[in-house]
């Protein structure tokens, strides 16, 4: 499964998909699960707070071929942040209806009060609560994780969801995330450590 | 895919990322409604003339509004460059150092809790005739604080900022009662017609003109907020400073007028009596002789959901300053986190709240009188304490300028927050004279010392703190005036350094 996906469900209750997350650190978790996707396979790097497009192929998913096109389209915008952002506005929205699209979630609206809201409810509650239940079991086992795994640990831990996903995990799971995330590949922890930042940002501007 | 060709077309991210920007108006609404205009005139500036014993109130809020204007032009200047540009430590972190930034903070997170907890003590003074009126009931001071004190606490948890329409609406309904209780009172003035002795330098320029202009300072508390809002804003350059004069002209304007139409409808020679005996409810009493009993009950109201808005985002500033250190490492860790349905700033929230109910139990307990001993004392010193945040950030800015040789104009990087931080700086010595006057205290009681000498001990000890951080955590040093950017600036380096091997070595 992809990083954003899995990031999503991970945010999301995994019986009737209510947030687990404000909306401002979702939104940018799932941005940066986009990019990183993007990295992973090799598309862009991040270095020095800028992204930087090395490939132009386009990518398989039809969301990271997307995101690619936005980059490629607006190479005037490079900083992170700026594109963190730009991709917060919608990642709620693209990803979810990607894991719709997958089978994983079903769409809800419900009208409530003239307004409609949409939902994301899980289809079979053990796919959605595989990834948390995996990263808890990546953190149990001695041998490192694989690079997209520390990579939605990092994710996880810069959003704020880290006691979520621990709730059950001894001292020793939290000890090993602080090893996992400074041993990032370089594009990826920096990737992470703009997540972080704008979303302690958006925490301190007070505005959801 | 294939579009390389990068010509003069819209760009979705501009037009994307400008759709939520804030324009000038927002930011001064946002700015006034944490002043909390009416708590300020109905609360302060009474309370302030019945224990200064100054006439010269009015003239000290154009004097303040004139150096926080020139304070202003170096302010906003400099907040464009920084990362972390809604507290004064990060100003002087960057300008004076990492040390005097860890002492600043320290000073800060006292100051703003002095204010926050202060307002406990006038919140019964505010609900006693709003209660009186709806139910017929008078319950103690501190009943009334508490449920405040459980109110604020929750909100603060839900990260419930009160809704900004909501807080326009109070503002303006606030800022339209101020205006008429000031008509009110200038057309009912005292035998011997109006009289403009309260802006007469004579008045103004005697023993405890310190002291006024401290309590002027503290009507002011909030105008630093505006820069929060740099990268929210439409156009850095011009929103927020634009915002930040219109907000302090607007403050000076209301407060001026305020204060002077009291001592109008009062009497310039009877204002500091009447103010005495009266306290808090001077305005309202001469708001029922004046104009009647449904603006009255109108101003009262007001005047409780001004004092609950100044509470709650008092609050909520104070848990941001906490949360900011707590991302930086500075404070515990625990600080840096929020809650994550909500995203408020949970360990920090609790904190203020913790103290706030210490205050409270502590006043209650011993019997101390709420108005003057718990919200004027501590407000002023929260006020005083701002006051030194204010004289050393122009201080760091002058120096942060020169150090740094950015581009600016020499009426902003030098003049103009040159005067402001020798006007300040001449401000805090009449008020350290005058402190005994600022409490209403003798001369010769050691609470006039006490509640200034707070502010040195607590700066000593944060500096002491940041070089011991220097020594021990470097890597913590290193974020420190970085607020919430401090995560990506430890990754991102300046230079280029030898990466350190004990990052390998622990695996």
């Amino acid at each position: 499964m992809l990083i954003a996906d899995e990031f999503f469900l991970i945010a999301h209750n995994d019986i009737r998909g209510k947030a687990k997350l404000h909306p401002a650190a979702t939104g940018l978790g799932l941005a940066s699960g986009l990019l990183g996707e993007l990295i992973l396979y090799g598309h862009i790097t991040v270095t020095n707070g800028q992204v930087h497009v090395i490939d132009r192929r386009p990518p398989g998913d039809a969301l990271a071929h997307t995101v690619l096109d936005q980059l490629v389209g607006e190479a005037q915008h490079q900083a992170v942040r700026t594109w963190l952002s730009f991709l917060a506005q919608t990642s709620a929205t693209s990803v979810g209806e990607r894991l719709a699209r997958a089978g994983v979630l079903r769409r809800q609206e419900t009208r409530r009060l003239l307004r409609t809201s949409v939902s994301y409810v899980p289809i079979d509650p053990n796919v959605a609560a595989w990834p948390a239940t995996r990263l808890r079991a990546v953190l149990e086992r001695v041998d490192p994780p694989s690079v997209p795994d520390a990579l939605l640990l990092g994710l996880v831990a810069a959003a704020g969801l880290t006691r979520e996903v621990l709730w059950s995990a001894g001292p020793r799971a939290h000890h090993r995330l602080n090893l996992i995330i400074p041993a990032l590949p370089a594009p990826l922890k920096e990737l992470v450590a703009h997540t972080e930042a704008a979303v302690g940002a958006a925490v301190l501007r007070g505005i959801p | 895919m294939s579009s390389t060709v990068t010509t003069e077309r819209p760009s979705n991210v501009s037009e994307a990322l400008a759709r939520g920007r804030l324009g000038v108006p927002s930011v001064v609404f946002f700015v006034l409604s944490a002043a909390a205009p009416l708590t300020v005139v109905a609360g302060v500036v009474t309370t302030g003339y019945g224990v200064i014993g100054v006439l010269g109130i009015p003239l000290a809020f154009l004097a303040v509004a004139a150096v926080l204007a020139l304070f202003s032009a170096g302010y906003v200047a400099m907040a464009r460059r920084m990362a972390n540009a809604g507290a004064f430590y990060a100003y002087v972190s960057r300008g004076l150092g990492r040390p005097a930034g860890v002492g600043t903070a320290w000073v800060a997170l006292l100051a703003y809790n002095a204010l926050q907890v202060g307002l406990y003590g006038t919140i019964g003074a505010a609900a006693t005739p709003v209660l009186d009126r709806l139910f017929g009931i008078a319950p103690q001071w501190w009943v009334v604080a508490l449920v405040a004190w459980a109110l604020v606490g929750v909100l603060g948890l839900l990260r419930v900022d009160i809704n900004g329409m909501v807080l326009a609406g109070l503002l303006c309904a606030e800022i339209a009662i101020i205006v008429v209780f000031d008509l009110g009172q200038l057309s009912n003035p005292a035998a011997g017609g109006a009289s403009f002795a309260a802006f007469s330098p004579d008045n103004f320029f005697v023993p405890g003109v310190g002291a006024v202009l401290v309590l002027a300072i503290l009507g002011f508390v909030g105008f630093e907020a505006s820069v929060v809002f740099s990268e929210e804003s439409k156009d850095p350059k011009r929103t927020v400073p634009m915002a930040t004069y219109l907000s302090v002209a607007i403050i000076a304007v209301i407060y001026a007028l305020s204060s002077w139409s009291m001592t109008v409808a009062v009497g310039p020679d009877r204002i500091v009596e009447e103010a005495g005996t009266q306290s808090v409810e001077l305005i309202f009493n001469l708001a029922g002789a004046h104009l009647g009993d449904t603006v009255l009950t109108i101003g009262q109201a007001l005047f409780l959901t001004s004092v609950l808005a100044a509470m709650i985002s008092f609050h909520n500033t104070t848990a941001r300053y906490a949360f900011a250190l707590g991302r930086e490492r500075v404070l515990p860790a625990v600080f840096g986190r929020t809650s994550p349905t909500t995203g408020a700033p949970r360990a920090a929230s609790l904190a203020q709240s913790a103290l706030g109910l210490a205050v409270i139990l502590l006043y209650a307990v011993n019997g101390w009188d709420p108005v003057l001993q718990l919200f004027f004392w501590l407000g002023t010193s929260g006020g005083f304490g701002v006051l030194l945040l204010i004289a050393t950030t122009a201080v760091a800015i002058i120096v942060y300028f020169a150090r740094s040789g950015e581009q600016e104009t020499l009426w902003r990087r030098l003049i103009a927050p040159g005067i402001a931080a020798v006007a300040l700086i001449a401000i805090i010595v009449l008020a350290v004279q005058n402190f005994a006057n600022l409490l209403g205290v003798a001369p010769d009681s050691p609470l006039r010392w006490l509640f200034p000498a707070a502010y040195p001990v607590a700066a000593a000890l944060g500096a002491l703190w940041g070089l011991v951080l220097r020594r021990s955590r470097p890597d913590t040093y290193a974020r420190i005036g970085l607020g919430a950017e401090s995560a990506a600036a430890v990754v991102v380096p300046p230079a280029t350094e030898p990466v350190p091997p004990t990052a390998g070595a622990r695996r």
